[in-house]
C-alpha cells in the first residue's frame, strides 16, 4: 500500500511539473510581455487548487497526493523568486513591486478562496 | 594577408536536434574539420523565428531552447564547401551568406581601399588572450575608444574555430582559447586607421570588415534603411538586416530596449529577431565598461539581430525607430542570400551594387 502510495506522489509530482510547464509556456508565449504573467497564473490557479483540497477534508492518502504531490509541483516558488530577481535586474521596479504584491496578496484570497468553497462541497 | 571572404550565419534552436547530435555541436565539429578561419556559436538571450514562438532568459520556462547563432568566415570556396556538407544537418535554422574582407596573419594590416563608407569591424580573441597582461578584449575596446569609433560590444562565443582550430568550452577548464567576438560601428577612415595598431596589439589578429549603413546614432536618425527591389536583376532574392546595439541600462517605457523590441516586432508579424547579450563595451564617449559583482541592475550591451525581406525591413525599422528615440546605434546590411528550408543547389549570392551613402 505504502509503495503504491509513493509511486502515485511520483507520478503526480510529474504530472504537476509538466502541467506548470505547459500552462507557464502557453501563458507567457501568450502576453509576450516581461512581467511574468506566466508563473502568477501558475501559482494563483495553485493556490485556489490546494485550498480547495484542504477545504474539503479529504482522507490522508488522498490529501497527500493531490495536495502535496500534485498542487505541491504545479506551483513554484524558486521560479517566482527568480524571474522577480530579473525583473530587478532590468530596472523593472514597477512590474517587480506588483509581482511579489499580487503574489502575495492575491494568493492569500485565493487560497482563502479555496478553502471556503472547499468546505461547501 | 585580405582576403575577399564570405560569412556564413545560422540562427537556429540551442536544443534544435539533426539525428542523434544537436545542430550546434554538428554545425561546430564541420566547422573544425574543414579548418574554417574563423567561428563563433553565440547564445542569444531572446528571440523568435519564422513560427513567432518567443524565446527569452527572463521566463524559466520560456528559456528552454534559446536562440544561438552561429558565424563562420573564410573563403569564398571553403565557406562553399562548408555549405554543401551543411545541407546534410536537418533543422539548421535561418542560413544568411554575406560579402566580408577577413584580414589575418599579417601585422602591417593595411586599409583596403573601398573602405569609404561605414563600416563594421569585427575582431576575434581568445577569451583569455592577453595583450601587456590586460585582457585582449578589454584592450581592443580602449583602443577603439580611444580612437573615436562610435562603439563595440565584446560577445562570448561558447564554441568555434580560431585559425582552423577548434575550440570549445568546457566546464572544467581554462578555455582560453576559445573565441570572442568584438563587434565595432565606425567611420571607415577612423577603422582604416586603427587597423595597423589593432594589428600591433594582438600576436596572431583575426578582423573581418564589412559595409555598412548607419541609420541611427545615440536617438538621431541619420539615414533610412535604403528601400531595395526584393530581387536583383538576374531574380536573385535579396534581405536586409538591421543591427540594433543599446545596453541593458538603455530603457524605454520601463524596460530595457531590446525587450520591448522583441515585443513589438513579434506582434508586428516580423520574420523573427534574435538578441545577443555582450560581457563589455561602449557607446560614444562612455568608457568600456562590463557588470559588477555587487549592482543594481545589469550595464552590459545588447544587439538585437533583425532579418527580414526589404519591404517588412522598412516597417520594422518604424517600430526599431520609436524605440530607440533616446539611445542606441542602428546599421543596415543588405544581405544577399538567405534559406530557412531545404535550399535547391546551395545557396546562390544576389549581385547588387549597394550606392555609396546609402545602404
Amino acid at each position: 500500500m505504502i509503495a503504491i502510495l509513493w509511486v502515485g506522489v511520483v507520478l503526480l509530482g510529474g504530472a504537476g511539473s509538466v502541467l506548470r510547464f505547459l500552462v507557464d509556456g502557453a501563458v507567457s508565449s501568450r502576453t509576450g510581455r516581461s512581467f511574468p504573467y506566466g508563473t502568477l497564473v501558475v501559482n494563483l490557479s495553485g493556490a485556489v487548487l490546494l485550498g480547495l483540497v484542504t477545504g474539503m477534508a479529504l482522507s490522508h492518502d488522498t490529501a497527500l497526493l493531490a495536495g502535496t504531490a500534485a498542487v505541491g509541483s504545479y506551483t513554484t516558488f524558486s521560479t517566482w523568486m527568480f524571474e522577480t530577481q530579473r525583473l530587478g535586474e532590468e530596472r523593472q521596479t514597477r512590474g517587480l513591486a506588483a509581482n511579489v504584491g499580487v503574489s502575495l496578496v492575491v494568493g492569500v484570497l485565493a487560497a482563502a478562496l479555496g478553502v471556503s468553497v472547499g468546505g461547501h462541497l | 594577408m585580405i582576403e575577399d571572404c564570405l560569412k556564413l550565419t545560422t540562427y537556429f534552436g540551442e536544443r534544435h536536434r539533426t539525428g542523434r547530435a544537436f545542430v550546434a555541436d554538428a554545425q561546430l565539429e564541420l566547422f573544425g574539420q574543414r579548418e574554417i578561419a574563423t567561428s563563433v556559436l553565440l547564445r542569444g538571450a531572446e528571440g523568435f523565428g519564422l513560427k513567432h514562438h518567443l524565446r527569452t532568459d527572463r521566463l524559466l520556462t520560456l528559456s528552454e531552447d534559446l536562440p544561438v547563432v552561429s558565424v563562420a568566415v573564410d573563403t569564398r570556396t571553403k565557406i562553399e564547401a562548408v555549405l554543401e556538407d551543411l545541407q546534410a544537418i536537418e533543422h539548421r535554422g535561418l542560413v544568411t551568406l554575406e560579402r566580408a574582407t577577413l584580414l589575418r596573419g599579417d601585422v602591417r594590416l593595411r586599409l583596403p581601399d573601398e573602405l569609404h563608407e561605414a563600416t563594421k569591424l569585427t575582431v576575434y580573441v581568445g577569451r583569455q588572450e592577453q595583450v601587456y597582461r590586460v585582457p585582449a578584449f578589454a584592450a581592443v575596446c580602449d583602443l577603439l575608444h580611444r580612437r573615436g569609433i562610435a562603439g563595440a560590444t565584446v560577445l562570448l562565443g561558447v564554441d568555434g574555430t580560431a585559425h582552423g582550430q577548434r575550440t570549445r568550452a568546457r566546464f572544467f577548464g581554462r578555455n582560453a582559447d576559445v573565441p570572442m567576438m568584438i563587434i565595432a560601428v565606425g567611420s571607415g577612415d577612423r577603422i582604416g586607421r586603427v587597423l595597423p595598431e589593432l594589428g600591433g596589439l594582438l600576436r596572431r589578429p583575426l578582423i573581418t570588415l564589412e559595409r555598412i549603413g548607419v541609420c541611427k546614432r545615440n536617438g538621431e536618425l541619420l539615414e533610412r534603411p535604403r528601400a531595395l527591389p526584393a530581387t536583383d536583376e538576374h531574380g536573385m532574392a535579396m534581405w536586409q538586416k538591421l543591427m540594433v546595439y543599446t545596453s541593458e541600462r538603455a530603457l524605454h517605457d520601463g524596460q530595457p530596449i531590446h525587450r520591448g523590441l522583441v515585443r513589438r516586432l513579434r506582434e508586428s508579424g516580423a520574420r523573427g529577431a534574435t538578441v545577443l547579450r555582450g560581457i563589455w563595451g561602449f557607446q560614444g564617449d562612455r568608457v568600456p565598461h562590463g557588470d559588477r559583482l555587487l549592482q543594481w541592475g545589469r550595464h552590459v550591451p545588447v544587439v538585437t539581430i533583425i532579418i527580414d525581406a526589404p519591404d517588412r525591413i522598412a516597417t520594422s525599422f518604424e517600430i526599431v525607430d520609436e524605440l530607440t528615440a533616446e539611445h542606441g546605434v542602428v546599421t543596415s546590411e543588405l544581405v544577399p542570400a538567405l534559406t530557412d528550408e531545404e535550399p535547391r543547389g546551395g545557396l546562390r549570392l544576389a549581385r547588387y551594387r549597394v550606392q555609396p551613402r546609402y545602404m
